[in-house]
């Protein structure tokens, strides 16, 4: 992907990312953080194809995100997106309660053992044999619809990272 | 007189829904709530439940309109999908109305239709 000099992809050298926010975790504030995400990446990018696949990544990270955080002071969220100009990053940072970490960490490894539109099938026929639990569609709708890799990275003081990387 | 057509519709902030005699119910807007069960989910069971009463052949649920919903709300579609695949009595044909330009009803309805394809119609509108 060829980038013009005056794009905002030009900065991408910068040691700061496209995009940050910090905010406190609320459930309010995703439509709004999710539209944006659309804006953002139809603008700097000029595809609908990646704006949608924008939203799909933001409204189930921070879903999740907002979902399962502690109700402490230090719960704050923290969302950037990065881009190296052939790859884009969305990163959500959150303090979740101890008792989400240990179900998070084991449905983002059973999701990776197959590949995604397996994945998203598979949760399908799950949430279909189990209607009285909750989705967990969600990771594996990120990681299909959304064209991206999930990773987690657990942080000092109890916070994780979940990273979503696909192409542009 | 249709049981169909009488379903009372909920009253959702970001969706509208609209029940059409004798088969019809169309859905637009977003669905993005914390627990879109909460709006939806008894809506769902009693269209099915009607469609049963009224022997319908086929449902047609116009999701065109629906420009993007989390993964709580496509729980509720699975779960209707789910009703009609179980349905002991008379069973019905489930049409989705889907939009080619709406990238979670191609990824998302690609995928319900695995699950439950013998009871699954998809039609695409632009």
């Amino acid at each position: 992907m060829e980038i013009a000099e005056n794009s905002p992809l030009s900065r991408k050298l910068a040691p700061y990312p496209l995009v940050f926010m910090r905010f406190r975790p609320a459930w309010a504030y995703i439509d709004g953080i999710r539209e944006f995400g659309r804006f953002f990446c139809q603008t700097t990018f000029g595809t609908q194809e990646l704006a949608d696949r924008a939203c799909v990544v933001l409204q189930e990270t921070l879903e999740n995100a907002v979902k399962y955080s502690s109700n402490t002071p230090d719960s704050e969220l923290e969302l950037s997106i990065e881009s190296d100009g052939a790859n884009i990053e969305f990163s959500v940072s959150s303090l979740p309660d101890a008792a989400h970490l240990d179900s998070l960490r084991e449905e983002l490894n059973g999701i990776q053992t197959l590949d995604p539109e397996q994945a998203y099938l598979a949760a399908f026929i799950r949430a279909s044999n189990e209607p009285e639990a909750s989705a967990r569609l969600g990771l594996a709708r990120i990681r299909y619809e959304g064209g991206v890799e999930l990773s987690m990275k657990e942080e000092t003081g109890g916070r994780i990272r979940i990273t979503a990387t696909g192409k542009l | 007189m249709s049981q169909f057509s009488a379903v009372q519709v909920p009253k959702a902030e970001t969706i509208a829904i609209q029940v059409t005699a004798p088969n019809q119910v169309k859905l637009s807007g977003t669905i993005t709530q914390k627990d879109p069960a909460n709006d939806l989910a008894g809506f769902f069971k009693a269209l099915h439940t009607a469609a049963v009463s009224d022997r319908l052949s086929e449902v047609r649920a116009d999701v065109s309109g629906l420009t993007f919903v989390n993964s709580s709300a496509i729980r509720l579609f699975v779960d209707w999908a789910t009703w009609v695949k179980n349905e002991r009595g008379h069973r019905y044909t489930l049409r989705f109305v889907t939009s080619r330009n709406v990238t979670w009803q191609k990824t998302s309805f690609m995928a319900l239709m695995s699950l439950a394809k013998e009871v699954l119609a998809i039609e695409h509108v632009t």
